[in-house]
């Protein structure tokens, strides 16, 4: 066979999505359940949504603990009998706290659904914070928290959130360790009493779902249970000013962490679509201008991202790297130099093209397979987004001009808008 | 249950396909019989070097990963003791385009002293940025040090020292890939939405051209059994004391393994596990603990650790968990214990038959193993495991002289 390995082979573009939408069912209490049926292997995945991240707590280490102790006790079992029963059933249980919303999921067959989501309930309902579990949880967070402290990056990325938002803010990453030593344990079931509510739930479904297991989710969740006593609200907190530059010193420490960024526009921000696109091209995938410059020609560090984070409330704009320690200013003024350059001039279409084409790519996988639809649409629900913005999302990608480019990168990278933290050892 | 369809190009490539009409993409996995293991114990480090440099672009390919990035595609690698893996998943219709980048890859990569100087710097800010810059990130360099006296599994695939990577010369790297990377020494596996038909005859078009080559022969020296127990104790600034005790155990392959997996699933898989229930939780010891293996193709390690509680004296800690594992060597695991860490075991398997990817790995990587049938027949073993062989296996792997113990302690305390 003559094959001709020097011309690529024939490109076919990604036109589009196929999104299907999830059927939404409304059980007796008024809880909303959403499923998506799909895939031939007799698995489903619940996720339990509840309006209870740090956003709504009063300390952002309550919304973490209340979310990591719902299975270490109910009313009527120990947190071994919980243990044992997952474990038996080869179930994957969870219970995430993120900024604005907690997640408690499970991953199971279908053939143990009936004797799981009983248990499931009870720990919604009747979870009661046994004391000695929640020793045992703030001494091994605490522990944990040490060891992060220990390492630069995690350092740098949270001392640049304590910064832009704050010490407090319900998105400022907690300062010390030591603040597990004053935590209660009251303040923390408050927390769970006041928003892990039948009225602050929904229920994304998603895997093997047929009319068993949505019976079976009517059966176990349709209750109405909790009432909100508290009068927490964060909604008016004020930014504080940032500082331009912080240098953490981390002694002993071998590379640098440097994280350089600001305030950003949300996800639902009409500019959101061109910023993502914008910084995908600065330094969102492996051959972005900021990997390029500093990872292939130069050889500072392993590995430097830019990504625009959005939480329900706040943007964020977060560069980030660990890199050379005798290079850490070097590095610096790279990634400054390559915001100024995307102000300055246009990008080729020989760049743009694949980078258009590469996130046409990543929206595909958003949507590939049922547990990569249930997360996409969960976190279009967390950020009161929907299925539209997928729609404006590739509308964007595709026909967004270099000048266009060019004019959001004037308008959101300026030099003198970034705070500088650096982590490390001078 | 994965149903997969399997091959032999003339030139001594396996190639397998699994359909998969769930995903509207396809995987396309060379997974290259060379790891760490592979290496000269003075040139450490070099199989995952070699990696990093495969994408600096090819003998026909400039650069790799824009044609990737123009189809929607992506692509990533990664190396272990035993085996180089990459992939790149695309939309079905653009595989061709995948298979023009592995199969210029298995060509030949375009050897550049400036590609080399490069990565050579990016390989070692990664030992930095993993290993030197991050608390614990020597254990593994001390743990194989010390299990391990002459088997190549003594060092991890980021090397020995960085040392070795700044040390490494054009010519070696062309050794390297020239008795490595060849269509006889790799595994091809497409997965996803394609038909198999048409998958084989891709895979004819761009792989059958490429020529077999001379693979330096993969006699690794195995090693002598232990017979004295080994301690090492090490002061590190770090917050927290904590331990590795590791035997050895059998190979991948070996009968035995099914029992030893199950026994440190009863350990430690899972918060209802003995470790978690008595020590973590009950006696309060340690903040973490766990048991595993390590599990590498040729005969791997059984591995006990622990991070202790504050105010816990540290042996008294360290030899709690070893006294709970060595209980097994005497007493029979119950029979509910045996069932859950069974029914473990065959949830996960199902929870892995999900994505068109992992699929494709683990095909690949049980080829490379030697019996590709185990991705289906392995619940069987794992089933078939009584509490007996628990036992057997539990007095085989924890015999007195063949643990190795690493004290981890803080220098801050």
């Amino acid at each position: 066979m003559n094959l001709n390995r020097n011309t690529p082979p024939q490109i076919y573009s990604v036109d589009g999505v196929e999104y299907i939408e999830p059927k939404c069912h409304k059980l007796s209490n008024g809880v909303e359940l959403f499923t998506m049926k799909s895939g031939d292997q007799e698995v489903v995945k619940l996720d339990f949504m509840f309006k209870a991240g740090s956003w709504y707590a009063k300390s952002r280490l309550d919304s973490m603990m209340a979310a990591l102790m719902l299975q270490e006790g109910t009313e009527s079992l120990n947190a071994s009998q919980i243990a044992n029963t997952f474990d038996f059933y080869g179930a994957q249980f969870s219970s995430n706290s993120s900024y604005d919303n907690n997640y408690v999921t499970l991953v199971a067959l279908n053939k143990y659904l009936p004797e799981l989501l009983p248990l499931v309930s009870d720990i919604l309902t009747n979870a009661s914070f046994p004391e000695s579990e929640f020793e045992i949880l703030r001494q091994k967070r605490k522990q944990k928290a040490l060891v992060d402290a220990e390492r630069v990056g995690l350092v740098a990325q949270r001392g640049f959130l304590r910064n832009l938002f704050g010490e407090g803010h319900p998105y400022a990453p907690v300062a010390s360790p030591a603040s597990y030593d004053t935590l209660l344990l009251s303040d923390v079931k408050q927390h769970y009493k006041n928003f892990y509510r039948s009225d602050n739930m929904s229920i994304i479904a998603s895997g093997f779902i047929d009319s068993t297991v949505i019976e079976l989710i009517a059966a176990n969740f349709s209750l109405s249970w909790g009432k909100n006593d508290s009068a927490i609200t964060n909604d008016s907190y004020r930014l504080p000013k940032a500082k331009k530059s912080i240098t953490i010193e981390k002694e002993g420490a071998n590379q640098n962490a440097i994280a350089i960024g600001k305030l950003f526009p949300k996800q639902d921000h009409p500019d959101f679509p061109g910023l993502k696109l914008l910084c995908t091209i600065l330094g969102g995938y492996f051959g972005s201008r900021l990997m390029t410059n500093i990872r292939e020609e130069k050889g500072y560090t392993y590995g430097i991202q830019a990504s625009p984070i959005s939480f329900q409330q706040e943007g964020v704009l977060l560069i980030f790297a660990e890199v050379k320690m005798d290079k850490t200013s070097e590095a610096i003024k790279e990634v400054f130099y390559e915001m100024d350059r995307l102000t300055k001039e246009l990008i080729t279409e020989q760049e743009l093209i694949p980078i258009q084409n590469y996130l046409l790519g990543r929206i595909l996988e958003d949507f590939d397979g049922p547990f990569a639809r249930a997360q996409t649409f969960a976190s279009l629900r967390e950020v009161e987004l929907d299925f539209d913005y997928y729609t404006k999302l590739i509308e964007t990608f595709k026909t967004t001009t270099p000048q266009q480019i060019k004019a959001l990168a004037k308008k959101y990278l300026k030099a003198d808008s970034m705070i500088t933290v650096v982590a490390g050892t001078k | 249950m994965i149903a997969f369809e399997k091959i032999t190009l003339s030139n001594g490539l396996r190639v397998i396909v699994h359909v998969d009409r769930s995903t509207p993409f396809v995987a396309v996995n060379v997974c290259y019989h060379v790891g760490a293991k592979n290496e000269s114990p003075n040139r450490t480090g070099f199989a995952h070097l070699f990696e990093h440099l495969t994408f600096g672009g090819t003998k026909h390919i400039r650069d790799f990963d824009t044609p990737t990035q123009n189809v929607g595609g992506s692509n990533n690698a990664f190396t272990t003791n035993d085996i180089t893996n990459y992939y790149i998943t695309v939309p079905a219709n653009n595989i061709e385009t995948a298979l023009w980048l592995e199969s210029d890859r298995m060509v030949g990569p375009k050897f550049t002293k400036k590609g080399l100087d490069v990565q050579r710097n990016v390989v070692i800010e990664e030992f930095r940025q993993r290993n030197l810059n991050r608390p614990y990130g020597d254990t593994w360099h001390l743990l194989r040090d010390l299990a391990y006296k002459v088997h190549p599994y003594r060092w991890p695939t980021i090397g020995l020292t960085p040392q070795h990577i700044e040390e490494a010369t054009m010519e070696e790297v062309k050794e390297f890939f020239f008795h490595h990377y060849a269509p006889n020494n790799a595994v091809l596996v497409i997965s996803g939405n394609i038909d198999a038909d048409k998958a084989f005859q891709l895979a004819e078009k761009w792989f059958s051209d490429i020529p077999q080559r001379e693979i330096k022969s993969h006699l690794i020296v195995q090693e002598p059994l232990q017979t004295v127990d080994r301690e090492l104790t090490v002061n590190r600034a770090v917050p927290i004391d904590c331990f590795y005790v590791a035997w050895h155990m059998g190979s991948r392959l070996d009968p035995d393994y099914y029992a030893a997996d199950l026994l440190s699933d009863i350990l430690s898989g899972g918060n209802s596990s003995r470790i978690e229930e008595k020590l973590v939780k009950g006696e309060k010891l340690f903040t973490e603990a766990d048991i595993f293996l390590s599990g590498e193709n040729d005969p791997g390690l059984f591995i006990a650790t622990g991070k202790l509680n504050e105010g816990i004296d540290y042996n008294l800690g360290r030899e709690k968990i070893i006294a709970e594992a060595m209980k097994t060597t005497e007493t029979l695991v119950s029979a509910k214990e045996l069932e859950k860490v069974k029914n473990k075991i065959e949830a996960e398997q199902v929870f892995n038959e999900i994505g068109y990817l992992e699929k494709a790995m683990q095909l690949a990587s049980f080829e490379i193993l030697g019996d590709v049938d185990l991705i289906n027949t392995q619940l069987d073993h794992y089933r078939a495991v009584t509490a007996d062989q628990i036992r057997l296996v539990a007095e085989k792997i924890l015999r007195p002289g063949n643990k190795n113990t690493l004290n981890y302690l803080s220098l801050t305390k």
